[in-house]
This record gives C-alpha cells, structure tokens and sequence, in this order.
C-alpha cells in the first residue's frame, strides 16, 4: 500500500500505468502480431525518428515555449543533406553541417522569440510555413534519391541494427533521453530551464540569463531535428518534401500526455519519454489492429484529454494528502 | 546614567543614497530622495501606493539606473548597474510574486541560480538539501523536507523560505518589498519573527510596506515617502503610530491641494 501510493505520487507513474495498458490491449486485440519481431523492429526504428525530436520539444515546453517549426526544420536539413550528397560532399562533413545549421534554426526560433517579446508560438509558426515553403520552392517538391552506399559506416551508426536486431535508432533515441534527461534533473542548466519557465521574473531576479536559457532550448531542438533529418534521409534513401509533415503538434501532444504542463515549470524527462512512446505504440498498434489510419487522430485526442485529466486528479489528491 | 554598549559599526551607515532622481518619460518618480541604512539596523520605508518606495528600491537593487544622485556602500562610492552587481554588493532584495518559482521544490529555490555544482555543472544535491535546511533553521523556519514544493507551503513560509535565502548568501541589507501584503495576520507575525532573526544574524533590513501595523513593531527608523519625496526621517522612539500615519495622511492632503 505504501509503495503504490509512494509510486503514484510519480506524475509520470499514471504515464507508465497507461503505457502498460497501452501495450497489454494491443498486443492482445492484435493477437500477438503486435509483439511480434517485424513489428517491434519497425517500431522502434520508425518511432525513434519522431521521438527524439519529441523530446527536446519538451524540454522546450518546460522553459515556458513552444516549438511549431520542427518538421520545417527538419525537412529544410533533409534538404540541404540531399544537396550536399548530390555535391559529393564527405557524409561526416556533411552531418557536421547539418548539425550546425540546425542548430543555427533553432537559435534564430530562440532570437527572434526573445529579444523581439513575440510568443513563440507565433515566431515558429512563422517558421514553419517559411522553412517548409522554402524548401519546396528550392526542391520543387521533387522527391531526391539518396545511395547509402557512399558511406556503409555512416549511414550505419545512425540506422542500422545492432546485433542484428536493435534498430540503432532507438539506441539513439536513449541515449538523448539519459543525456537530456542528466541535463535537465541534476545539472544546474536544468535548474535553469525549470525556473525559467516557473516564475521567468524570479529567475532573472536570482541572476538568470533567461533569454539565454530559452535560446539554448530552441537550439537543442534544431540540432535534434537535423540529426533526425540525416537519419530519415538514410532510412528510406529518399529526400521527401513533405518529411516531418505534422510533427510539431504531435511533438506537443506527446509532451503534454507525458505531464508537461502547457504554460511551462512542470514535466520530468521520464514523463516525456513515456508520452513520446505513447504517441509511438498508438500510430502503430492501431496500424496493426488494421484499424484504418483516420482512426489514429482520434485516438490521440482521447489520449490526450484522459491523461491530462488523469494526471490532474492525481495531483491534486497528492497535494491535499502530503 | 546607564549608557547601552552600542558597538561603533552599528553607527555607520551601510548605505547612504543622496538626492537620487528618477524620471520615467515625464513623470518625475524621485524628485532628490535621499536614505540611509545603518548596520543592522531594520528601516521601515513606509508610504501610500505611487509614493516612489518601489522605484527607489529599484534604483538600490539594481533595476533601475538613477538620473541622478549618488550611492554610498560601507562608505565608498558604488554605481549599481545590475541585480547581480547589487548581490555582489551583499543587497539582496526579496519581491512580493518575483520571489519563488512555485513548482520547484525549496532547495531548488533556495540555489536558484547559484547552484552548488561538482563537475561540470551539475548539481551537489546533497550539499544543496544540507545547506537549505541550515538556512531555514537560521530563521527558526522549521520545514519536513527540502524537498517540498514551494506551492504546498503557507505564504509566510513562503517569504521564509525567501529571507533565509537571502541570509544564506551572505546579504548584508535585505530590502523587503511588501513582506506581509497577502498573508493572513498569523502568517504576517510570522514573517516579522524571521525579521527579527535577521537583525540578530546583524544584517540591515529595509521593510517596505503601506501598513504601519505591520512595519512599527519591528523598525527602528521610519522615512516616509511621499509624491517622490522624504517627508519624514523619524526615530521609533521619537513617534507613535498614530503621528506616522497622521503624517502620512496630512502630507497626502497637502500633496492633493498643491497638485491642484
């Protein structure tokens, strides 16, 4: 009784409790195929892309701003990677690039958001359209072929399998869990980022560069998203212009069902990884209940209204408790 | 005659702020206020709303940069151009909703921005939790846990919790903006008992307040402000309560018939 309620005092216990039940429905009502080998490997490979993007939009939440940009993001990178191949560029070089340029997207998010006092919401809204239209306009929405064959190793570390059965994507997917994870619960950085987003006048009066804080979370978004971009482009060894279509409110939604809260301050890493996989078990396990793919969004709403209601409840029984 | 032994360092002024103007725009917020300090000493700058109390603390703390006027700190001539330089200063301000993030729990807001770190920056939570609760017991705030929320504690806990930071880091003046404005009269005594442990820690405080109630028990000195003036720089023994806010009340009338 005292573990159950010590662990339901977690926020992100009710996460987990979902994910469980989540995962138990589908591999039942799909009669194991669910759980089955073919489909976990795509699982993991396919929802890894999604997820770590995912999870620096929620780090991002949690510093008190939105990121609605993140597929433009990430299809302008994809495209810049495509030419840079298609120049014969050196693919490490290439990825270097990327990164930088990502990176270069975010700041610009983070730049325009606070020192010209517009709602990032507006600011990447902007950008969304902008980067999107702007790729489309440089690629005319052409699909661009990609030879994984020009670097093995390459394209090996950021899609190929370990042991012959880990898709390294969701290795990947981890690891920027644990280090944005590390980052955000015991680094000061993280002490940072949770105040900036709780009481931004309190922070700054404690000496916090605020601005530099929110900056910085829009850059690991940017960089999150090109790292992505190359692990796509390799994957289906295509550039597509509409890669990364419809992220941006998933990214969000994945955050809030995993306990952010919406005006910033609140959320855990572990919750976001879990709502993050959430979004992920569902867009497959309802592909592979055969359940026609229109269903998906309506599922989402249900998830993500009952959850936050779920979660609410428990805090508030938690705060009239403790 | 029995003379107290009062040591030579708490007759030295701490600060000293001379003729300092602020205009904002038009608006002539601070027409040549000046106010001093002593060591230890606990001020009560007391006056109606729009009086210029905030704006001059402000210009202590860093946030706004006077048009005119000069500071003294311990003697020497400062330019406070920052909250940070007013810290390093040992000013430590604690303001009505900007004190605390409500979320995080009182450890974390204790550190807040000054984080004991081991490498690389990330954060030595062990000595964290120690020290926050050395600092709560300094001012005889007794909490469970360091680990609570700011969000389940009382709003006199709260500036508890916002003075013993202020203590922590050694501040040498803790200016308190409208300590006890939303608390309840329980809590309200509370927060004059943490004032108090602070005068004993020898640390000056300023107690900003429009409530004279709050402010006569604890202060030693009242000025009061008035329009953007000093209209009064009193000794607790040399006024009651009554002539305060008579003061304040009569000057208020005489401010209204001059503006006309």
């Amino acid at each position: 009784m005292k573990f159950t309620r010590r662990f339901l005092s977690y926020r992100s216990s009710s996460v987990f409790l979902i994910f469980i039940g989540l995962l138990l429905l589908f591999t039942f009502f799909s009669r194991y195929r669910f759980s089955g080998r073919g489909n976990i490997e795509v699982l993991l490979a396919l929802g890894s892309e999604f997820s770590i993007v995912a999870l620096g939009v929620g780090m991002l939440m949690i510093c008190g701003e939105f990121d609605l940009s993140i597929g433009s993001i990430l299809v302008f990178c994809s495209f810049i990677f495509i030419r840079l191949f298609e120049m014969g560029v050196n693919l490490f070089l290439a990825g270097f690039i990327i990164l930088i340029v990502g990176a270069l997207l975010g700041i610009l998010n983070g730049i325009i958001t606070v020192k010209g006092l517009i709602p990032s919401f507006i600011t990447t809204l902007g950008m969304m359209m902008f980067w999107r239209g702007l790729t489309l306009l440089l690629s005319r929405g052409y699909t661009r072929p990609f030879n994984p064959e020009v670097s093995p190793f390459f394209c090996h570390i950021l899609t190929g399998e370990i042991g012959g059965i880990i898709p390294v994507q969701v290795i990947w997917f981890v690891v920027f869990g644990v280090i944005l994870g590390m980052l955000l619960h015991f680094h000061k950085f993280g002490n940072w980022v949770y105040a900036t987003g709780d009481n931004k006048l309190a922070a700054r009066a404690m000496g916090i560069n605020t601005d530099r804080v929110k900056i910085i979370c829009f850059m690991i978004v940017g960089i999150l998203c090109a790292f992505v971009a190359m692990m796509q482009i390799i994957r289906v060894s295509t550039f597509s212009s509409r890669a990364g279509d419809g992220w941006e409110l998933k990214a969000i939604a994945a955050s809030v069902v995993g306990g952010t809260a919406l005006m910033g301050g609140r959320g855990s890493m572990a919750g976001i990884f879990l709502g993050v996989l959430i979004i992920s078990v569902i867009e497959n396990g309802l592909v592979v209940l055969r359940i026609p793919y229109f269903w998906t969004y309506v599922v989402f709403g249900l998830v993500i209204i009952f959850s936050v209601l779920s979660s609410r409840y428990l805090e508030r029984k938690k705060l009239t408790y403790d | 005659m029995v003379s107290i032994p009062v040591s030579k360092k708490s007759e030295e002024s701490l600060v000293k702020m001379v003729n300092i103007h602020k205009w904002f725009g038009k608006v002539h917020a601070l027409k040549g206020v000046d106010f001093e300090a002593k060591h230890s000493e606990i001020v009560g700058l007391v006056g109606d709303n729009g009086a210029g109390k905030s704006t001059l603390i402000k210009v202590l703390s860093g946030f706004h940069l006077a048009n005119e006027g000069e500071i003294y700190f311990e003697g020497k001539k400062v330019s406070i151009t920052s909250s940070s330089e007013a810290r390093r200063l040992g000013i430590e301000t604690v303001y009505q909703e900007q004190a605390l993030a409500p979320h995080m729990s009182i450890s974390r807001n204790i550190f807040m921005g000054r984080e004991p770190v081991r490498s690389l920056g990330f954060i030595n939570k062990k000595v964290m939790n120690e020290e926050s609760m050395e600092a709560l017991e300094s001012i005889e705030l007794h909490l469970r846990s360091p680990d609570t929320l700011i969000a389940m504690l009382s709003g006199g806990e709260r500036q508890g919790v916002a003075i013993a930071r202020a203590l922590h880091f050694k501040a040498k003046l803790v200016i308190l903006d409208e300590p006890t404005i939303a608390l309840s009269i329980k809590e309200a005594g509370q927060v004059l008992e943490f004032i108090k442990q602070l005068k004993k820690e020898e640390i000056a405080v300023v107690f900003i307040t429009h409530n004279l109630y709050h402010v006569f028990p604890v202060a030693e000195r009242f000025v009061i402000l008035n329009r953007g003036e000093t209209v009064a720089d009193v000794k607790k023994e040399d006024t009651s309560i009554e002539k305060l806010s008579e003061l304040i009340i009569k000057e208020l009338s005489t401010g209204k018939a001059v503006s006309k």
